[in-house]
């Protein structure tokens, strides 16, 4: 059925709040809980629910949606109303889900941390936590018009209607708001920009890229929300006076296009893209633009050179994308995270967004949580907190008996930032500030296992492979510097590498032509300042995290070896000796300097030691 | 208009120069030499050696493509910071192109060394993409850089020689490093792995032009040795003159 004004709409969604709407069962079909086999546990509910013909009696829903978070303990299912939220779950526990909380709306205990708190909202994961941009994960189907518009869709979009384009566009300039894509440049001066600029046609673009190694959280939105970020773009279509639109993405996300694809066609029958949206007379056409899935076609003159059909490589340019991008024509260009939070801003105002997350920092952000810690997941945190809340709290610490060494913020463009940083909070500045950056917002969190000469040598290897190769600095230095961190972590460091480094990496960042080679120094830059000593440690040949091979060996603290035999069993060289209830001894003339020993150890008993002749 | 003229200095010597000059182009109007590799004032510029890295304000910024845009701009070529890019600059080209003559004199100039820890294949290409450019701007496309970070190259399509070069030599003879190799022997021109048949001046006999590059130039119709081609059209001129005076 095509709306076709904003009084339309509105009756369509209190239509829809009047149905009955029964028991809901969500199964998470974000990435993390699909790689769990959420697709199965799924699937096995819908046949239990069918079996029992529940259809003739019951209204009721069995349905995939948005990442519900925590993907460490998926696949994940939540039922609502109640919001019992069910971990770990498999097939085999569909016909107690379905028996129980499907049809009588009971608690499954043992699927739930917490049987007298059954929600996730008391689960310390989630406690600090604001999903905004999540809110829908757990609540709708990925792409479902109805629920989209049951849970307060397309409502800003008629509030900007009523508003007209210049009111609308002062909200989302007051609201603070910064780019999610990683520079954090404050979006409001972009729109100020782009509703000044001369010239027509004007574009908007959204940047669905993300190329950051390990991170899935514009993905998980996608995936999990395409209408508000069709919904954000429509809105400042109409704002900014551009009549076309482009989502980049890339198309090793195919679910994401998919998704998107979906939504688009769904919004364009539904009358809210294409022609006379509404019933207004405003038209928007929107299209999706696979990439290749290279890193740099992330960076705006290169996603931009890729949708025009040329090679995705970046320009030199003194001049802002709002005055000549795509095509030479005024274009605005944001993250898909940052198109999600304008219906919210337009619909709440900017004095409520500022109210969330810190001075000069508003909004959430959704971080990407991975490494050394118990609950690794998606997570939605207020601008400003702090990054110890964010480890202890809701990644539940490091894991037992080790600790906290780094946090890596903003990818192959960001730094690793040291135990003082725990202290910081979590935001654009504070990050910069301290040599890292916010990138998309993934986050890894390292223990003392993790050598930090070895992350500088993974980051600048994977820009080696990322660089476009157009400028000398950038394609020339990085794989020179990639070879002295190769020789670093493999003991052939020499004396003299790490000042060299720092110096030459200071030089790369002020000499490259874009992004990616300004930032490429990076992750070598951070490690340096805050962990020279390792740097230095390694030109001897001495890797005291044990991760860099041959660079150290194990040694047994016989005080804390409790001779639980784990390390014997790990060792593939059988380089470990002992007998039962005695501490165990490493072999040094078997061991390979592997490490498993040391990440097998339950008491932290093992430690690396320095080599005699290092 | 006044307006459009916007004043500063460059190494302390006041200029005045029209709005989005290249901070290259108004340094040449002051004598002031920036080293350039990928630049050539017919071709759009790339930016993409950085060797002509300048100091404006306090941020460094390629002078071959900078527009200077605001009033009261300080521009340095000559700052340690300057000095310093140029110099990690040349010290990577400078193994690329070890035996190039125009990058080692560069690199003497600057003190740049190449790094005894990584040497990358000295192919003598620094892939500034100088001579793609001139073929795209030929209209000829017949060469493109290809591949990704360093394994970035210049060649035909599917790395085989290019089937569209018309061999104009335009390439070679602007290659900063001399590294594209072209042969003429016996009326025979030979570069990207392909063979032209030299087409004589009916005139003169002089062989300056391929087959292929008089058919892609039609418009031109240059078939004569530009010696020829002079003394045919001071002599066409002639005859309309005596033309016209007749008609007169
Ligand atoms: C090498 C490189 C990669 C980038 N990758 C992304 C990306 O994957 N997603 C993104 O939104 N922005 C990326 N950016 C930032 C974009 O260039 C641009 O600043 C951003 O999309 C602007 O949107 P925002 O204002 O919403 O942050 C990248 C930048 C560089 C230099
Ligand atoms: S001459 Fe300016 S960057 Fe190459």
């Amino acid at each position: 059925m095509r709306l076709d004004s904003p009084a339309g709409l509105k009756d369509f969604k209190e239509s829809l709040l009047a149905a009955p709407q029964g028991q809901s069962i969500w199964v998470c079909g974000g990435p993390g809980c699909l790689a769990a086999g959420s697709q199965v546990v799924f699937e096995a509910l819908q046949y239990e629910a069918f079996k029992r013909e529940l259809g003739h009696k019951v209204a009721y829903r069995v349905e995939l949606t948005g990442c519900l978070g925590l993907c460490e303990r998926g696949p994940l299912v939540e039922c609502s109303p109640q919001g019992f939220f069910y971990e770990k779950v498999s097939s085999n526990d569909a016909p107690e889900i379905i028996d129980k909380t499907l049809m009588k709306g009971i608690l499954v205990e043992r699927l739930v941390t917490n049987p007298q708190k059954p929600n996730k909202e008391h689960l310390p994961f989630y406690e600090p936590q604001n999903r905004l941009i999540m809110r829908r994960f757990g609540q709708s189907s990925p792409g479902n018009f109805d629920d989209y518009i049951r849970t307060g869709g397309y409502e800003a979009l008629c509030l900007a209607f009523e508003l007209g384009p210049i009111k609308t566009s002062k909200r989302v300039e007051d609201s603070g708001l910064r780019g999610r894509g990683g520079g954090g440049f404050p979006t409001g001066l972009k729109w100020q920009a782009l509703r000044e600029a001369k010239g027509s046609p004007r574009y908007i673009l959204a940047n669905g890229d993300e190329g950051d190694p390990g991170a899935f959280m514009n993905r998980s939105l996608m995936e999990g929300d395409p209408f508000s970020i069709i919904e954000g773009l429509t809105i400042g279509a109409f704002a900014l006076g551009a009549s076309q639109g482009y989502i980049y993405v890339r198309h090793e996300y195919p679910l994401s296009v998919l998704r998107l694809k979906n939504a688009i066609e769904e919004a364009e029958d539904r009358g809210l893209l294409g022609k006379d949206i509404l019933g207004t007379g405003f038209d928007f056409h929107l299209l999706i633009v696979e990439g290749g899935g290279a890193f740099v076609c992330g960076e705006s003159t290169a996603l931009m050179a890729s949708i025009e059909g040329r090679e995705g490589i970046p320009r030199v340019k003194y001049v802002r994308s709002t005055e000549a991008g795509l095509w030479e024509k005024p274009t605005i260009l944001q993250n898909v995270e940052t198109w999600a939070n304008i219906p919210l801003i337009v619909l709440n105002g900017p004095d409520w967004f500022k109210s969330i997350g810190a001075p000069q920092n508003p909004g959430t952000k959704v971080f990407s949580l991975v490494g050394e810690v118990r609950n690794t997941g998606l997570v939605e945190l207020p601008l400003g907190t702090k990054v110890s809340t964010l480890v202890n709290q809701v990644g539940g610490g490091v894991h037992k008996g080790r600790k906290f060494k780094a946090i890596q913020s903003g990818g192959p463009s960001g730094g690793c930032l040291p135990e003082s940083a725990l202290s910081l909070p979590l935001d654009f500045d504070n990050l910069t500030k301290a040599g890292a950056m916010m990138g998309s917002g993934g986050l890894i969190i390292m223990d003392d296992l993790s050598c930090m000469v070895d992350v500088a040598r993974y980051f600048t290897g994977f820009l080696v492979e990322e660089s476009c190769g157009k400028c000398a600095p950038c394609r020339e230095a990085l794989p020179l510097f990639h070879k002295i961190l190769m020789d670093l972590t493999t003991g052939k460091g020499q004396k003299g590498d790490t000042d060299f480094l720092e110096s030459q990496a200071k030089t790369l960042s002020t000499t490259a032509l874009c992004g990616l080679g300004q930032s490429a120094a990076n992750p070598i830059l951070s490690t340096i300042k805050y962990f020279r000593q390792e740097y230095l440690e390694h030109e001897e040949g001495y890797c005291r995290s044990g991760r860099c091979q041959d660079m150290y060996f194990p040694k047994i603290d016989s005080e804390a070896c409790k001779a639980c035999g784990a390390c014997q069993k790990s060792c593939p060289t059988s380089a470990i000796e002992g007998k039962k209830k005695e501490p165990r001894l490493v072999l040094v003339s078997k061991c390979i300097s592997c490490g498993s020993c040391l990440k097998s150890c339950p008491f932290c008993a093992i430690s690396a030691q320095r080599r005699p002749n290092a | 208009m006044p307006d459009k003229y916007i004043h500063g200095t460059i190494d302390g010597i006041k200029i005045s120069v029209l709005k989005e000059t290249t901070i290259l182009s108004a340094s040449k109007l002051l004598d002031i030499n920036i080293p350039t590799l990928c630049h050539h004032e017919g071709l759009v510029p790339d930016g993409n050696c950085r060797l002509c890295t300048v100091e404006i304000g306090s941020k460094l910024a390629v002078s071959c493509l900078y527009p200077l845009r605001e009033d009261n701009f300080t521009v340095n070529t000559k700052s340690p910071k300057v000095h310093e890019a140029r110099r990690f600059v040349l010290s990577l080209l400078i193994a690329r192109a070890p035996k190039a003559p125009r990058i080692i004199a560069l690199a003497k100039e600057y003190g740049a060394l190449p790094s005894n820890r990584f040497l990358p294949e000295a192919d003598n290409c620094i892939r500034c993409g100088k001579c793609v450019r001139i073929c795209k701007i030929n209209r000829t496309e017949a060469i493109s850089l290809v591949g990704r970070g360093p394994e970035r190259i210049v060649t035909g399509p599917f790395l085989k020689p290019p089937e569209d070069c018309i061999g104009c030599l335009a390439c070679g003879l602007n290659c900063p490093t001399g590294n594209i190799p072209f042969r003429e022997k016996d009326g025979i021109r030979s570069i990207w792995g392909r063979n032209f048949n030299l087409v004589p001046c009916p005139e003169c006999g002089t062989a300056l032009f391929t087959k292929e590059e008089l058919d892609f130039h039609k418009e031109f119709a240059a078939d004569y040795c530009p010696t020829c081609r002079r003394k045919k059209i001071a002599g066409d001129l002639l005859n309309c003159q005596n033309l016209l005076v007749r008609s007169n």
